[in-house]
This record gives structure tokens, sequence and C-alpha cells, in this order.
């Protein structure tokens, strides 16, 4: 049971120092000694200790989209363990009941296609610009949802949906209709800044998971550089001229 | 006037720290203070860089400050504090510098390497590289002084 919060925790992307803790905290409350962990990027190892045995397991972590809610609800299931301890099938039941709490597309599309369009704003972009972005982005962001929902690899989705957000915003370059195109285009890729990661891999290089780290690191450049590889593609092949 | 402007870019600064915080699916009930925090913090990089402060400080200034207030907010609504602090430094993400960096790289790669390309390409990335590092540190330093002491910060 602890070892699959710690799944959970993991695979939607919580900071190391969470996981470990609230696994920790949630163990004693449903009456082991204490439990002892280890992390990879991909798996996790985590021993059971009641009074004198001992158990061991090992699960490997799936990639899943980041989902904040979802962590926020096994804070809150944690807490409340710790207030009522020793009651596994109250856990267990509100374990069950965890849901995603998705966004739905009608709103979240606009909402990101407006996100990218305020950045476009903030950089000093005049209003073809700002209507431009939107539109790039809003279609950036549905590619994204859509080669998500059919499990592509994140690399694959986050270098096409950057492809396609440079074609449009090239738009901007069409017969002067935007006097800022540099601003149009470089704004309508940014909602493919892995910012989570980033700062999650900082937070846990800091914290003293150096190996974790390392590996949310690494995934984030990676995906950093699939998005730059579709905007350059999509560069070369319209042959975007001045810049 | 000055004063109106500075507001508005922070409420303007508001909507992507929204939008992103719909990606990374953040709870209902968060989304009104990831838009506080990224006016705010959007707005004290603004004011600071008014007083003459270089990007790159007043940046770590408010990404720390966002820090702070994130784990009073996470006490109080009992919430991991990413939650907020993340989606309130997306507007500081130093997008144009890092677009720039590349955009040179790709120009000295089919036009040849000229002083002005290199230059433009270390300057940009520079920039680019020392803000996220500011960014990353500020966030990160409330927490290093709260594991000093042993008691969970939710």
């Amino acid at each position: 049971m602890v070892v699959k919060v710690a799944t959970m925790l993991l695979e939607y992307g919580a900071e190391s120092r969470l996981i470990e803790q609230l696994s920790s905290r949630l163990g004693v409350a449903l009456g082991c000694t204490s439990i002892e962990m280890s992390l990879i990027p991909s798996a996790i190892v985590l021993t059971t200790l009641i009074g004198d045995s001992s158990v061991t397991s090992t699960r490997r972590a799936y990639e899943q989209p980041i989902n904040m809610s979802i962590v926020h609800q096994i804070v809150t299931i944690c807490i409340e363990a710790e207030q009522n301890p020793r009651d596994i099938m109250r856990v267990e039941r509100a374990l069950a009941n965890i849901h995603a709490n998705a966004y739905p597309g009608w709103l979240i599309i606009p909402m990101i296609g407006l996100s990218c369009a305020a950045f476009s704003h903030l950089q000093g972009a005049d209003w073809a610009g700002f209507f431009i972005t939107f539109v790039a982005a809003s279609v950036g962001m549905s590619v994204r949802r859509e080669l998500s929902r059919r499990n592509y690899s994140l690399l694959i989705v986050f270098a096409f949906t950057a492809f396609v957000c440079t074609l449009i915003a090239s738009l901007a370059f069409f017969e002067g209709f935007s006097t800022t195109g540099h601003i149009v285009l470089s704004s309508s890729v940014l909602l493919l800044v892995p910012g989570f990661p980033y700062i999650n891999s900082m937070l846990d290089a800091f914290k003293g998971y150096i190996s974790m780290g390392w590996g949310r690191w690494a995934q984030a450049t990676l995906i950093t550089l699939m998005a730059s590889l579709g905007i350059m593609l999509a560069m070369g092949l319209l042959g975007v001229q001045g810049w | 006037m000055e004063w109106m402007s500075l507001l508005l870019d922070a409420l303007w600064a508001a909507i992507p720290a929204v939008g992103f915080a719909m990606i990374f699916n953040v709870p209902r009930s968060a989304l009104p203070f990831c838009a506080a925090g990224g006016a705010l913090t959007y707005g004290l990089r603004d004011v600071l860089m008014h007083a003459h402060l270089s990007i790159e400080l007043s940046t770590f200034i408010a990404a720390t400050t966002i820090g702070i207030i994130g784990v009073f907010w996470s006490r109080r609504y009992v919430m991991p504090r990413p939650v907020y602090t993340v989606a309130s430094i997306i507007p500081m993400i130093p997008g144009t510098y890092a677009y720039e960096m590349m955009i040179s790289l790709v120009r000295m790669n089919t036009e040849g390497v000229s002083d002005v390309l290199l230059s433009r390409f270390i300057e940009n990335g520079l920039h680019a590289v020392s803000i996220l590092f500011a960014i990353a540190f500020g966030l990160v330093l409330p927490s290093m002084y709260y594991t000093k002491r042993k008691q969970p910060i939710i």
C-alpha cells in the first residue's frame, strides 16, 4: 500500500523529498516501525519494517503527465491517515477514490493560447502578433492533447507540437502582417517549456537526491532538445527569412 | 503612468501563470493563488529592474519571494509547494533569450561562424542560463532553510 502511494507520487511528478517524507509518515501511521526507500527516476525500492521482520518490494514507475491534483489528494490522504492511525480500510477507500480532475479541452486550449499571447504582449509584440500567437498556441495545445491521448512518446509529442506551432507562427512573417515576427515565433512555442521537470530536478539535487535530480534534468533537457528540433525543422522547411 | 503600465504588465503575467497551472492540472482551488503569484513575481521583477538592478538579480529576488510566500500558502491550504511556486515563476522563463540563442546557432550552421553571431549566441545563452539558475535557486532557498528543521512543512 505504501509502495503504491510512493509510486503514484513518483509517476505524477512530486519531488523526491515529498515522496520519501509522505511514504514514511503514512507507513508509521499505518503501524509500521519504519519505512526505508531508495529512489531512481524509473523505479522505487521500498522496505517496510514491522518489528523485527521486513518486507522489500520494487515497483516500476511509468511515465505519466504531471498531475498536481493527484499529488495534492495523496497529501491530504496521508495527513488524514496520520490523524486516524491504523485505519487501513479508510486509506484504501480514499486511494481508490482519487480522480484526475482533468480540465476540459474547451477550457484549457484557449487558455493556453491566451497565455502564450500574453507572453508575446509582455515581450512587446503588436496586436496582429498577439492574435497569431493565440492561434498558433491554441492549435499547438490541441495537437499536444491529441497526440498524448494516443500514447505517443513524450519526446515525439513535443517535437511535433513545436513543429506545428512554428509553422503557424511563421504566418507573422507573411507579407509584413506583423512587424514583430521574432517575438511571435519565440512566444508561441513557450507552451512547451518543461517547467516542472526542471524545477523538480533542481529541488531534488539541492536537497541531496543527486541521482533523481540528474535523471529529471536529463529528461527535461531531452524534451527541450526535441522541441527545438521541431522548431528547426519547421524553419528549415519554410526558410524563414529575416533573422 | 509608469506605475499603471507596470500594473497592467503584472496583470498580463497572471494569465500565463493560470494557463500553465492548468497544464499541470493543479486543483481548482489553487488557481487564484497561481494567478496572484504570477502577477506578484512579474510585477516585483519589473519594479526591481526599474530600480536598475540586473535582470538576473531581480529574478532571483522575485523567485525567493514567491518561494517564501509558497511556504505560508502550502501550510495554510495543505498543498505541496510546487503547485504554487512553479506556476508563478512561469512568466519569468527566459523564452526569448533561449530562442535567440538557438537562432544564432542555426545561422552559424548555415552561414558560417562570424563574430557577431558568436557573440550573440554567447550573450543570449548566458542570459538564459543565468536567469534559469536564478529562478531555480530562488525557489530552492526557502525550502533549504526548512530542511534544517526536522519537522516537515505540511
